[in-house]
C-alpha cells in the first residue's frame, strides 16, 4: 500500500475470517440498503483501494472503484466493501 | 461521523411530526381512509421500527413494509442450488451473515455447515476474493446478493478477479434490480398504496430516472430517502405535501448522497459485468421478467453456474408461510398465523423473518412497542420473544 499523504498510518489488520453473526447489528449493513460513513486513512491509487475508519474506529479495505479522486481525510459512505459516495474533507 | 448524528435531532423531528399531523388532517377528509405508504428498502423499515417512526405518525397515515430486502425476496430453490455447490468437497462457499440462516427445502447453509460443508460468512465479496488467494487449491464461490446498491461491489471484485487471473474464484448471482418488483407489485390489484418512501442508496447508484415510471405510468408520488430518523419523517411529510398539493412526482430528500444520474462508474462496472435474466422467481412476487442480473458472457469463466452442476429446481413456499402477503403488503408481519410462534428470528419459516431488515424480523424485534395502541400481537407472546426484544431508540 502506498500512501499519498505523511504520515503513513499502519495497515489495516488483517480481518478475521468471520462466524456467524453480524458486527453490525442491529441492521446488516450488506443485506440492507444500508452504507457505512468511513474516513480515508490512506490511498493505494494503483489497486483502487484506501484503508478506511468507521466512527467505532474499526479499520477496514474499500473498493474506491466507483468514487472518484479519493483522498485521505474524505468521508466515504461503504457498503459490502465499497465506496459508493465521496464527500470530500 | 457526518451523515447520520445531524438527523436523529428530537426537537426537529417532533416539529416534522407536527407538520405530518396537519398535513394528513387537510388531505386526509377526502380520502376516507388511511393515507398508505410503502418504504420499499428493508434500511427504512429498520429505521421506523428502531425509532418508532410509526409512534410519531398520525392515525391517519400507514406505512406499509415493502419487498426491499434482498434476503427476503430469495426463494428457497436458489438457497437449495446454493448448498448444492457447497456440499462440493472442494469448494469454500462465502456469503453474507444474513444469508446463512435463510432456509431452504432441506436446511440453510448454516446447518450445511453444521454438517461439513465449509460456508464461510464475509462483509464483502472483496473478502471473498481474499479467500481464494489464501486458498489456491480450493475453488471459492461468492453468493452475492442484493439490489443495486451491492451489485457494484461484486461487479468491482470480478474485474479484480479476471485482472488478477484468479482461476479459483467464481460467483454464483443472485443479484436483483428495483424496478421490475415495484412495476408487479403496482399492477397487483389487491395493493392500495397512495406513495413510495424511495431507496436512498440504491438512486445512489441508479439515479431517479428508474423510478420515472411511478408518478408517470400509476399516478404515485416517491420521495427517495436517506436513512436516518429525520430523512425518513421528512420523506414523509414530502409525499403528504404532494398529496396535498395534487403533485406527482420523483423528488430527492437524500440530496447530499443521491445525483440525479446516479453513479455512472458503478453503472458502467454493472454493464460490463452482469447482464440481465431473462426471469427470475421472487418470493411471494412469483417469476418476474428482466429483474435479476446473471454474468454476462465477458465473465462466464467466473459464473459458478457455469462452472458446477447446480439442481435449478422450483421450490414452493411453506403453505403456513406468508411472506409474499407481507411483502406486498397486504397483512402486517403480526397478522401472518406464525409470526412469533412457529417462526422466530431463531427458527424462521419465511425470509421475512431471518434479515434484521426483513419486515418480520424488525417488527418481532422493536414493532410491539411502536404500534402504542396496547395491544400485544395476538400471536407473539412467547417467553423467549420477550426474551429477545429490543426497545426503539428515542430520538437524541
Amino acid at each position: 500500500m502506498t500512501p499519498r499523504s505523511e504520515p503513513a498510518p499502519a495497515a489495516a489488520p488483517e480481518r478475521r475470517e468471520h462466524e456467524p453473526g453480524c458486527e453490525h447489528e442491529p441492521g446488516c449493513i450488506t443485506c440492507g440498503d444500508v452504507a457505512r460513513p468511513m474516513r480515508v486513512l490512506e490511498v493505494d491509487e494503483a489497486h483502487g483501494l484506501a484503508v478506511c475508519v468507521d466512527e467505532r474506529e474499526r479499520r477496514e479495505i474499500v473498493d474506491i472503484g466507483v468514487v472518484e479522486a479519493v483522498a485521505p481525510g474524505d468521508t466515504l459512505l461503504v457498503h459490502a466493501g465499497a465506496a459508493l459516495h465521496r464527500e470530500p474533507a | 461521523m457526518r451523515f447520520s448524528e445531524e438527523f436523529r435531532d428530537a426537537e426537529l423531528g417532533r416539529g416534522l411530526a407536527g407538520e405530518i399531523h396537519a398535513l394528513a388532517e387537510r388531505a386526509g377528509a377526502e380520502l376516507g381512509r388511511p393515507f398508505k405508504l410503502m418504504e420499499v428498502c428493508g434500511g427504512h423499515t429498520h429505521t421506523i421500527y428502531r425509532y418508532a417512526i410509526e409512534s410519531l405518525l398520525p392515525g391517519g397515515v400507514e406505512l406499509v413494509h415493502g419487498p426491499g430486502c434482498p434476503v427476503c425476496v430469495l426463494p428457497m430453490g436458489r438457497v437449495d442450488d446454493a448448498i448444492a455447490i457447497a456440499q462440493r468437497p472442494e469448494v469454500i462457499l462465502a456469503c453474507f451473515g444474513d444469508m446463512m440462516r435463510v432456509p431452504g427445502s432441506r436446511g440453510s447453509l448454516l446447518e450445511a455447515k453444521a454438517r461439513g460443508a465449509d460456508v464461510r460468512m464475509v462483509y464483502s465479496p472483496l473478502d471473498a476474493l481474499r479467500i481464494a488467494t489464501r486458498n489456491p487449491d480450493r475453488e471459492v464461490v461468492f453468493f452475492a446478493i442484493g439490489f443495486e446498491t451491492t451489485a457494484p461491489s461484486t461487479a468491482l471484485t470480478l474485474r479484480r478477479a479476471k485482472a488478477e487471473g484468479a482461476a479459483n474464484f467464481s460467483c454464483m448471482c443472485n443479484h436483483v434490480t428495483i424496478e421490475p418488483p415495484l412495476r408487479a407489485l403496482l399492477d397487483s390489484p389487491e395493493l392500495e398504496l397512495d406513495g413510495f418512501v424511495g431507496p436512498g442508496h440504491v438512486a445512489t447508484i441508479v439515479g431517479l430516472r428508474p423510478f420515472r415510471f411511478i408518478p408517470a405510468d400509476y399516478a404515485k408520488p416517491i420521495v427517495i430517502s436517506g436513512f436516518e430518523p429525520l430523512d425518513v419523517l421528512q420523506s414523509i411529510q414530502m409525499l403528504l405535501s404532494q398529496l396535498v398539493d395534487g403533485r406527482c412526482e420523483v423528488e430527492n430528500q437524500y440530496r447530499r448522497v443521491v445525483p440525479e444520474e446516479g453513479n455512472p462508474r458503478a453503472l458502467q462496472a454493472m454493464a460490463e459485468v452482469f447482464e440481465l435474466r431473462p426471469h427470475f422467481e421472487w418470493r411471494g412476487l412469483g417469476t418476474i421478467p428482466h429483474s435479476a442480473l446473471r454474468l454476462s458472457d465477458a465473465y462466464a469463466e467466473l459464473d459458478a453456474e457455469r462452472r458446477f452442476p447446480v439442481p435449478g429446481v422450483r421450490v414452493a413456499d411453506p403453505q403456513a408461510c406468508q411472506c409474499g402477503e407481507v411483502l406486498k403488503g397486504v397483512i402486517k408481519p403480526w397478522e401472518c398465523r406464525v409470526f412469533g410462534t412457529a417462526c422466530t428470528p431463531e427458527r424462521p419459516i419465511g425470509t421475512c423473518m431471518v434479515s434484521p431488515e426483513g419486515a418480520c424480523a424488525a417488527y418481532y424485534s422493536y414493532g410491539r412497542h411502536a404500534r402504542g395502541d396496547g395491544t400485544e400481537p395476538a400471536t407473539a407472546a412467547t417467553s423467549e420473544a420477550e426474551a429477545t426484544t429490543a426497545t426503539p431508540q428515542v430520538l437524541a
